[in-house]
């Protein structure tokens, strides 16, 4: 019975370490052994291995696009708004992590114990924007050149 | 311990439930069936099996049940203002309700049709018919939203419709009250000469489903009252019944009782395909009204139309025959066989079925009594397949089980009777609480039925549910056929009065569900795709806000420069692109409805200040936990004030 307790403790109320916004490394342990979250700093989603290389400022391009239409009316680049700001995201997060977010929310909104802090930080969830794969990916490599970047006040 | 003492606990609570259970349906066990709680038990989180389609009656729109729990799922705006959804009153929807009388924000909504391919329901369309303004709308299953409404020209009290063609060809339209054609300023007793009725088949397109009205067939001025088309043999005719054989004008309920039979027009439409491509009809002028929204700009536009295609019986032989019907007939319902056409005599004593091959076999033989207007009458036995004898009272109207039975509503004995096909015996009897008019079996009308239930649609509901006033609560019921005797398994409430319904498997309509409108192909004039365009412009005394909405802002929220007698226009987008996540927006003090806008839709509203001051704005549907931070405000200043047009996004 004490047993099944923690467990549903733990489901319910997820950890956070102050400030919600760190990797899902970091995110501190909840009481219960039983309940002790496995880092999985991919997420949760249909992305399970991203290869970087060199960045290219094509797909950069279609990203930022994207990225306008999609994304702008919650995250700014260098400040918080709806949501976080995402210059820094891409030393912050996986870029599997990045996309599975993008592509399947619903998912990482459920399962991610890294989400599960955003939410209790921001109070609402990420919609999933109907973005497609080579979307995602060119978001993606949107952010990549964003981190390069200094802060512009976007 | 706890866990026991948990578990004593719960097993008194459903001891005790039982024992309350078994008491009170100890009484009505004759009446229910035993297994009705599960039969009509959907548990939380489960689908229906069937969509039902209700007719909202007078409240002029449709009404989405799930069966068998009874269910409401959506009333869906189609002739009438719902300020809910904002129809009627965004810029978008208004020429929706656009007629040649005018802007006409109710209808009397009746019929609802599953268009079909083949005889079966196909899950695309519904059409349903406004009997006031006479008009037919197409409802698209795949948004769940009126897609298109067409006028009828020469045509008053559009009962006899919307009943469709085994391959949506065509669904018509008839008049249940005859008119002067072209409508003139006449005596109304000089109705036998100068009155007339017309038949009418609009076309829909086999892809898009817009429709448009093909051709009318002149009638005498009988009252048309309701149709459904031949299938497999009979797939070529259409079935309308009508009163009123002694074109009355006055106190109809005596002076158009008098015939012992009226008729059935049996139209061959294939046949009037061929005169009208001979050019045998005659082009009159006609305002009528298309309305027609277009799901890329989320926005209807209505053409007024200027001529229709008529054809005169007299000039086109074999278009048209009379079959004589007792009496006072409503419903022509025509079985999945497609062999027997069966007219509902609402003051008969018998329930007559035609042959279709008798009927054929008639025309070939010239067997009519006479002829009215050029119209062949044929005689009554000739096409007569059998008589269902005594059948109760007030026959209405049928549907079939696919298995051989029909099934036919009784208005007055308030009850559904259930006769074979085979010997037009009589085979079962159920009541009904109270005065059913229409009934429903899933595909009903349709080649193939599914027939595991019957719906009553009842006018009375006196004693059933819990009072309210002076006006009770409209009501179907829902039974078993899957047996030999039928079985009552629920009540459920519905909107309006309903007429007619029809349902289907949920399975077919449910993997075309549209989730969201795609804001990439968003082709709004006003609309924007990205919260950088957000922005506002004037032009004259025109204000348009180009506003975007997304979880849990408006862009703008601030707008200064609006001067009182500026009419401004707020062009709200919705970016979101997850389902179910529509937005909504009001304006104190606006002389309109909400908006309701569907994720990556665009819709308008129109907002006259009539004093200076400063207006909120507010997100309408709850969107999120940030809601309540949803809102902005708007500064109206004095006309001629020196504030600049501006707002937070500048």
């Amino acid at each position: 019975m004490k047993k099944f307790l923690y467990v549903l403790a733990a489901v319910v109320v997820v950890g956070c370490s102050s400030g919600g916004d760190k990797p899902a490394a970091d995110a501190q342990t909840p009481p219960a052994e039983a309940a002790k979250p496995k880092p999985n700093p991919k997420g949760y989603g249909r992305i399970t291995e991203v290869k970087l290389g060199d960045i290219d400022h094509a797909l950069a391009k279609k990203g930022g696009e994207v990225f306008d239409t999609k994304c702008v009316a919650c995250h700014k680049l260098d400040s918080r708004y709806v949501g976080p700001g995402l210059r820094d995201i891409t030393a912050r997060r996986t870029p599997e992590w990045i996309m599975n977010m993008i592509l399947d929310t619903e998912a990482m909104l459920e399962k991610d114990d890294t989400v599960k802090c955003l939410l209790q930080e921001y109070l609402i969830q990420m919609p999933n924007q109907s973005v497609d794969e080579q979307d995602a990916r060119n978001i993606l490599e949107y952010l990549r050149v964003a981190a390069t970047e200094p802060a512009s006040g976007k | 311990m706890k866990m026991k003492i948990w578990l004593s606990v719960t097993l008194a609570a459903v001891a005790v439930g039982m024992y309350f259970y078994g008491c009170s349906t100890q009484k009505e066990t004759a009446a229910i069936g035993d297994d009705a709680a599960t039969r009509t038990y959907v548990p939380p989180g489960k689908y229906d099996e069937f969509y039902n389609f209700v007719s909202g009656g007078f409240s002029g729109q449709l009404a989405v049940y799930g069966l068998p729990s009874g269910r409401l799922f959506r009333v869906i705006p189609v002739f009438s203002l719902d300020p809910e959804k904002g129809w009627g009153f965004s810029e978008e929807t208004k020429p929706m309700l656009n007629t040649s009388y005018g802007f006409i924000p109710w209808d009397d909504a009746h019929h609802p049709e599953l268009s079909q391919t083949d005889g079966v329901p196909d899950g695309r369309w519904v059409f349903i018919n406004g009997n006031n303004t006479p008009r037919i709308a197409r409802i698209d299953l795949t948004s769940f939203t009126t897609a298109e409404i067409i006028e009828i020209p020469n045509s008053s009290g559009n009962h006899s419709s919307p009943f469709t063609t085994e391959n949506t060809e065509y669904v018509v339209a008839g008049t249940r009250f005859s008119l002067p054609v072209p409508n003139e300023d006449v005596s109304i007793a000089s109705y036998k000469e100068k009155f007339k009725g017309t038949l009418s088949f609009i076309k829909v397109d086999k892809t898009t489903g817009n429709m448009g009205v093909a051709f009318q067939i002149l009638v005498p001025g009988y009252d048309y009252d309701l149709a459904h088309a031949g299938k497999g043999p009979s797939h070529g005719w259409m079935f309308f019944t009508s009163y009123n054989s002694e074109e009355a004008n006055t106190l109809l309920e005596v002076n158009a009782s008098q015939n012992d039979k009226d008729f059935i027009a049996a139209i061959n439409w294939k046949k009037a395909e061929e005169f009208v491509a001979q050019g045998k009809f005659k082009e009159m002028p006609a305002k009528y009204a298309h309305n027609v929204y277009d799901e890329s700009t989320h926005t209807a536009t209505s053409t007024m139309m200027q001529t229709v295609k008529v054809l005169d019986p007299s000039e086109c032989p074999g278009l048209i025959y009379y079959l004589p019907t007792p009496k006072s007939p409503h419903g022509a319902d025509v079985d999945p066989t497609g062999e027997y056409i069966v007219g509902g005599g609402k003051l008969a004593t018998v329930i007559p079925v035609f042959s279709f091959g008798k009927m054929v076999k008639a025309i070939e033989d010239k067997k009519f009594d006479k002829e009215i207007g050029g119209v062949p009458v044929i005689n009554y036995q000739a096409a007569l397949a059998g008589e269902v004898q005594k059948p109760g009272l007030g026959p209405l109207h049928t549907e079939f089980d696919g298995n051989g039975n029909a099934y036919t509503s009784m208005f007055v004995s308030s009850e559904i009777v259930k006769w074979s096909l085979k010997d037009f015996k009589v085979l079962d009897r159920v009541p009904t609480y109270y005065s059913i008019g229409h009934l429903c079996i899933p595909g009903g009308d349709s080649k193939k039925p599914w027939g595991k239930y019957v719906i009553a649609y009842n006018k009375i509901t006196k004693d059933r549910y819990l009072p309210t006033g002076p006006e009770l609560t409209q009501s179907a019921q829902l039974y078993d056929i899957s047996g030999e005797k039928m079985k009552l398994l629920l009540d459920f409430p519905t909107i309006g009065e309903p007429h007619y319904a029809q349902a289907m498997p949920a399975d077919v309509i449910i993997k075309n569900q549209k989730k969201v409108y795609q804001l990439k192909d968003n082709k709004h004039p006003y609309g924007v795709k990205s919260e950088k365009e957000a922005r506002v412009e004037r032009k004259g005394k025109e204000i348009h806000v180009y506003m975007t909405t997304i979880r849990s802002h408006f862009m703008p929220d601030n707008l200064e420069g609006v001067q009182v007698g500026d009419d401004v226009y707020f062009h709200v987008t919705n970016l979101e692109q997850d389902w179910d996540v529509p937005h909504g927006f009001a304006v104190m003090g606006a002389e309109n409805s909400e908006l309701l806008i569907k994720p990556g839709e665009t819709q308008t509203l129109k907002w006259t200040p009539k004093q200076a001051g400063i207006y909120p704005f507010y997100c309408t549907d709850f969107c999120s936990a940030l809601h309540q931070e949803m809102q902005g405000y708007a500064r109206v200043s004095p006309a001629g004030a020196k504030v600049e047009l501006s707002t937070n996004t500048r």
